[in-house]
């Protein structure tokens, strides 16, 4: 019967093993399908997967004792931005390490950020290239900024400073800026789904607002991996309303950054890009202004000195048309006087005429009557009664007057008789 | 009455004392009447011109 081993006694094999057959350090690269702090030191777990079905192939622990770790992580996060997560693939010296206790484990004791570096970089690229190919990479910068962008809805963890410092900065400028917080994970592995949460809640109420702005406060970590995947991508590509990101990092832009409307680096810089774009606005603004008034005044002067220039004209063309009216007054005037002289000389021709006729009728008219009363006279000097009485015939009166018949007379009137010389009464018997 | 109403009815007057058509007794009244019209006439233009200077002289 074969001698039994007590489990430390054959783990103790293994370790000497192991510690004699690989002395030596390794450089391997794996994928991270686990990463985690306690107590300082950090636990992984390498995985390697097949390419083409995905299937793990290999599988192991890793350790990084706190030593190495406070030396490597500062480094490795300074270099590639991010912070060692699930998912991230690694290239790492290791040794061999096997405890009777706690089994095998790799201990790593460098990191290799440039490679994992490369590698998000061309994971980066991949992510690109798809957006680029699903036409929406510069959906976002093909978006115009409103020009009174002033309600901005904000994705941001609530506590971190940077909305803080966001919001104070907004409230600070002399624009009235309406901001409303949309809070979301801005680490680790919730930053996707929830930003992306975040994100939809707003495209609720997407007239409520003019511009969306991602901030990340300056924190102790600044693990961006999160911010490099292709569904982030492709929700901000298509987002609406243009999205102003400022995650707080000045290494390579990530992909969030490429495809947002605009990056900046802080949400300070955030909100002065908003401020300065409404400062620009009102600037242009106000030049309008400026501009209406200058060319209102041009014009007004111009009107006046137009006005001005008609009012003097004024009174010479009225003293014109006065002097027309005056002359045809004054004509007609002469007319008039020239008519009724006329009429009048034609009325006196007229009776002028008449009298050269009338004139030559006058002795003809006088001689005429003259003769008529000659003959009257005749007439009358042959009827005289003394004419009769001297030729012997006398006249009685009774009373005055004459007797023509005896039967007018009665006895006892008393009856005169003229003779031619003398008279004679007598009484009628 | 209007400017153009007064030199209507004197050039009507003019019109028939030309053609003869007022007799003697007539024409000393139309003559009058004619007179007053270009009286008329000859004071509205004054009065407008002196109008035009004020109305001016106001606004400048």
């Amino acid at each position: 019967m074969p001698a039994t081993l007590t489990l430390y006694e054959l783990n103790t094999l293994v370790r000497e093993v192991i510690e004699s057959e690989m002395p030596h350090e390794y450089w391997v690269e794996a994928e991270l399908s686990e990463a985690r702090e306690s107590r300082g030191h950090c636990y992984m777990e390498l995985i390697q997967k097949d390419e083409t079905s995905n299937t793990p192939i290999a599988r192991a622990s890793a350790k990084c004792w706190r030593s190495s770790w406070a030396i490597i992580q500062p480094h490795f996060e300074r270099i590639t931005g991010q912070c060692l997560h699930a998912g991230m693939k690694v290239r790492m010296k290791v040794y061999a390490q096997f405890h009777e206790a706690f089994g095998f484990s790799w201990i790593v004791t460098d990191i290799d950020a440039t490679y994992t570096l490369g590698d998000m970089a061309r994971r980066r690229q991949e992510i690109v290239a798809q957006l680029k190919k699903e036409g929406v990479f510069d959906l976002q910068r093909e978006l115009e900024l409103p020009r009174f962008c002033q309600r901005i809805a904000v994705i941001s963890s609530e506590s971190a400073a940077g909305y803080g410092d966001f919001y104070n900065q907004l409230k600070a400028s002399k624009f009235n800026f309406y901001s409303e917080i949309f809070p979301a994970s801005m680490q680790g592995e919730q930053i996707e789904s929830s930003v992306i949460a975040a994100m939809n809640k707003i495209y609720e109420r997407i007239d409520a607002f003019d511009c969306v702005v991602i901030i990340r406060g300056g924190g102790a970590t600044s693990d961006m991996s999160g911010f490099d995947t292709l569904a982030l991508a492709e929700n901000v590509a298509q987002f609406p309303l243009p999205i102003i990101t400022g995650i707080g990092h000045d290494r390579d832009e990530c992909v969030l950054d490429m495809v947002s409307h605009l990056r900046v680096k802080t949400p300070t810089a955030a909100a002065a890009f908003l401020i300065d774009h409404l400062q620009q606005v009102l600037d242009r603004i106000e030049i309008c202004q400026e501009r209406i008034s200058r060319a209102a005044q041009a014009r007004l002067t111009t009107l006046n000195s137009q006005l001005s220039t008609f009012s003097t004209r004024i009174p010479p063309l009225f003293s014109l048309v006065k002097t027309r009216h005056e002359a045809r007054l004054d004509s007609v005037q002469q007319r008039l006087s020239a008519a009724s002289l006329r009429n009048i000389d034609k009325a006196r021709t007229a009776m002028e005429q008449l009298a050269t006729l009338l004139l030559p009728l006058v002795p003809h008219l006088l001689d005429r009557q003259r003769h008529r009363l000659e003959l009257l006279q005749q007439r009358t000097v042959s009827l005289d009664p003394k004419l009769l009485l001297k030729r012997g015939y006398s006249i009685t009166l009774h009373n005055g007057k004459a007797i023509h018949d005896a039967k007018e007379l009665k006895a006892g009137d008393e009856i005169e008789t003229r003779l031619e010389q003398g008279t004679i009464k007598s009484v009628v018997k | 009455m209007k400017y153009e109403e007064a030199l209507q009815q004197l050039e009507t007057i003019v019109r028939k004392m030309e053609q003869g058509e007022y007799d003697i007794d007539e024409l000393t009244e139309q003559l009058r009447t004619a007179q007053k019209l270009i009286k008329l006439c000859r004071d509205k233009l004054t009065k407008t011109d002196a109008e035009i200077k004020k109305i001016l002289d106001k606004e400048e």
